[in-house]
């Protein structure tokens, strides 16, 4: 399939998403994003599917306790806590939070799958229209296995002098390095980018190959989609 | 007629001193010139200005008149000069664009117009010209730092340059894939200025000699009598250098590390075969062999950073860890702090760490405004400061100039002779070293680019 309609897809995935509530339907949605998701090789798509679904069971343990419906039946009443207030569980908070974490579940995987497995050259390529602001989400997606890369190169720096990083704030040291490292690279790239001539008028395209039928019914199915997570 | 001129050149660079100083000179098609220098010499200002980069992209102080083609670069910028001139950077992943190698390739070409049916056909040529030609339908992500950059030169032959500017393309390639890098340069059928710490190939393959100090010119002359000069002058430039003498025995005594029949895997096959390896105080080890033969992973075991799968891992006493590029991996915002982390932030032996690797000036400075050799020694001093019982370094020879090469190797017998045990992973045979171990075949291990 080509990098459009296949980004299309995914698109409207997301989409859809947030216009059902309905368990089932975000349930089929995730677990079809996951199966797609692990054609990728296995070091590659760990931290897209861990992200996605630790993010997403977050969601669905914390959210029914911090938050409050007002409706269904109340399961369990806690302690009043500072800040967050009375902490209780209702199934109608179970459900809002099981949705809720499905759909984050649905998005992260379908970002991930658009990582993971779309060619995004060809998706800047076939960018009728914004060819650069294509190209600055195409780099910016790649920015993400570099910040990784990275930051295991920093924590490797670190451990390397005999000191060990503990919890959240250990870790959190790393992040200004981290963007520092990012905006040298940044720049890095945009000078070469200018030496290779970005940013000349009329520039030209290399031929692809024209779209086949399976991407002209991806095209239809998105839209589908799109439409019959409304309607539901 | 010359393809470039420059003519009384200075330039520095926003809020700081000048970087080249009234510099002249003149290109010719055809000629390749090796451009030498110690880090910092203006080297790589030279290489920007000649692509206009210096000043349209970086702004600073500009002086003089750079002219290429016949073009101005001062009303012409580099995107426009793209076609004439081609540049590869020292460090592959950032100049890295697209992700497949074909779609790199073809990129500068759609940038310069070139038309769509005679895009693929040159992006097949330049692959080719390089030997990567296999390399086409790959990920980028997915190929060793050699291969990158031989693709970034891929993509600037694709340009049909007159002038080819490379600038330390190799520093941050093992020697297998430099050695590689080097002879596809010498088949380019352009004028080639290349800017190169291996100084013996980047001779063999010049016509002409530039050697740059303090962003002057000092020397500019063909390369039998530069060799001449070099050898009289600048020995260290000159190539062909010695070994050193191999250091004084090393104490027999217990060993730091002893690894007996270690295994490790990264998702795969056995990286390490059971290989054995001990260092002693006052011994200086080194690991040599091909990339993803295991030094790094051996190295990271050494150390602590890892533990074999299976085998025995027995250290005494402390060990830290030099990665390679370390410049890249520092962590606080300024120098001092940055050594401070090895010793509970001991600002006073942080200190004197500074002044021993000679960058008292940058005490309050942030790392990442200091040189590329600046940042090294930084590296060097923060996993030093702590007086390790084992100093395990992996490739610190990478890149760097040949003055710095010698102060290192004599700043690792220092370290020696101090009762610390040294365990150097590296491809230069220049080097001290009590012993030399020679790792394997490579696995397929993953390694850094």
């Amino acid at each position: 399939m080509s990098a459009g309609p296949a980004t299309a897809l995914l698109a409207a995935v997301a989409v859809a998403a947030f216009l059902v509530d309905r368990i089932w339907a975000l349930a089929a949605m995730t677990v079809v994003l996951l199966v797609l998701c692990l054609r990728a090789p296995t070091e590659r798509r760990r931290l897209y599917i861990g992200g996605a679904l630790l993010s997403a069971l977050g969601v669905i343990v914390i959210s029914p306790l911090t938050w409050s419906s007002g409706g269904g039946t109340l399961l369990w009443e806690g302690p009043t806590l500072p800040v967050f207030g009375p902490l209780d569980i209702s199934t109608d908070e179970i459900r809002i939070a099981v949705v809720n974490g499905l759909r984050l579940a649905v998005v992260g995987l379908a970002f991930g799958a658009y990582t993971l497995l779309v060619d995004h050259d060809r998706l800047v390529s076939a960018a009728g229209f914004a060819r650069r602001s294509a190209l600055a989400v195409a780099l910016a997606t790649r920015l993400v296995p570099s910040l990784e890369r990275d930051a295991a190169g920093f924590a490797e720096s670190v451990r390397g002098r005999g000191v060990e990083l503990h919890g959240v704030r250990g870790y959190a040291t790393l992040l200004s390095p981290l963007v520092a490292g990012s905006l040298e690279r940044a720049s890095g790239l945009a000078e070469a980018m200018e030496a290779r001539g970005f940013g000349r008028s009329k520039p030209t395209r290399a031929p692809r190959p024209a779209w086949t039928w399976v991407d002209h019914v991806a095209l239809v199915g998105a839209a589908l989609l799109v439409g019959v997570a409304a309607w539901l | 007629m010359a393809l470039a001129t420059v003519e009384r050149l200075s330039f520095a660079y926003p809020g700081g001193a000048a970087a080249v100083r009234d510099i002249s000179l003149e290109l010719y098609a055809g000629e390749v010139v090796a451009l030498l220098g110690p880090s910092g010499s203006g080297k790589s200002t030279l290489l920007r200005a000649l692509a206009g980069l210096v000043p349209h992209f970086h702004g600073g102080r500009f002086s003089g008149r750079v002219e290429v083609g016949g073009r101005d670069t001062r009303s012409h910028g580099p995107a426009e000069l793209v076609g004439t001139v081609a540049s590869v950077f020292q460090d592959p992943e950032n100049q890295v664009v697209m992700t497949r190698v074909e779609n790199e390739v073809a990129f500068g070409l759609e940038n310069l117009g070139v038309a769509p049916e005679l895009i693929w056909p040159r992006v097949e040529a330049s692959l080719g010209e390089v030997g990567v030609a296999e390399l086409a339908g790959r990920r980028t992500v997915e190929l060793s730092g050699g291969e990158l950059q031989r693709v970034c030169l891929a993509s600037a032959l694709a340009l049909r340059p007159e002038l080819l500017l490379l600038d330390e393309p190799t520093s941050q390639l093992d020697a297998e894939g430099a050695e590689a890098f080097l002879a596809a340069v010498e088949h380019a059928s352009c004028a080639v200025v290349l800017s190169e710490q291996r100084v013996d190939r980047a001779l063999a393959i010049a016509d002409r000699v530039i050697m740059m100090e303090e962003g002057r010119i000092v020397l500019d002359a063909p390369v039998g009598e530069a060799r001449a000069w070099l050898a009289a002058r600048r020995p260290r430039y000159a190539g062909g250098i010695e070994p050193h003498d191999p250091p004084s025995r090393a104490e027999a005594g217990t060993p730091l590390v002893r690894l007996d029949a270690v295994h490790y895997a990264y998702n795969g096959p056995d990286v390490l075969g059971g290989l054995s390896l001990s260092v002693r105080r006052g011994e200086i080890v080194a690991l040599e062999g091909r990339n993803g033969s295991g030094k790094t992973t051996l190295a990271k075991i050494a150390a602590g950073l890892l533990e074999p799968a299976s085998g025995v891992a027995a250290r005494a006493g402390r060990a830290t860890y030099l990665s390679q590029d370390p410049g890249r991996y520092l962590v606080r915002e300024t120098a001092i702090d940055e050594v401070a982390l090895g010793v509970s932030g001991d600002q006073v032996r942080a200190g004197l760490a500074l002044e021993q690797f000679g960058l008292t000036f940058a005490t309050c400075r942030h790392p990442r405004d200091l040189s590329s050799g600046e940042r090294e020694r930084l590296g060097i001093a923060a996993v030093s400061v702590s007086e390790p019982d084992l100093l395990v370094l992996d490739e610190p020879t990478r890149g760097i100039d040949p003055d710095r090469k010698a102060a290192l190797a004599a700043w690792l017998l220092e370290q020696a002779e101090a009762g610390r045990g040294v365990l150097v992973a590296t491809h230069d045979p220049l080097l001290p070293a009590h012993r030399r171990v020679r790792l394997g075949e490579p696995f397929g291990v993953p390694v850094a680019a």
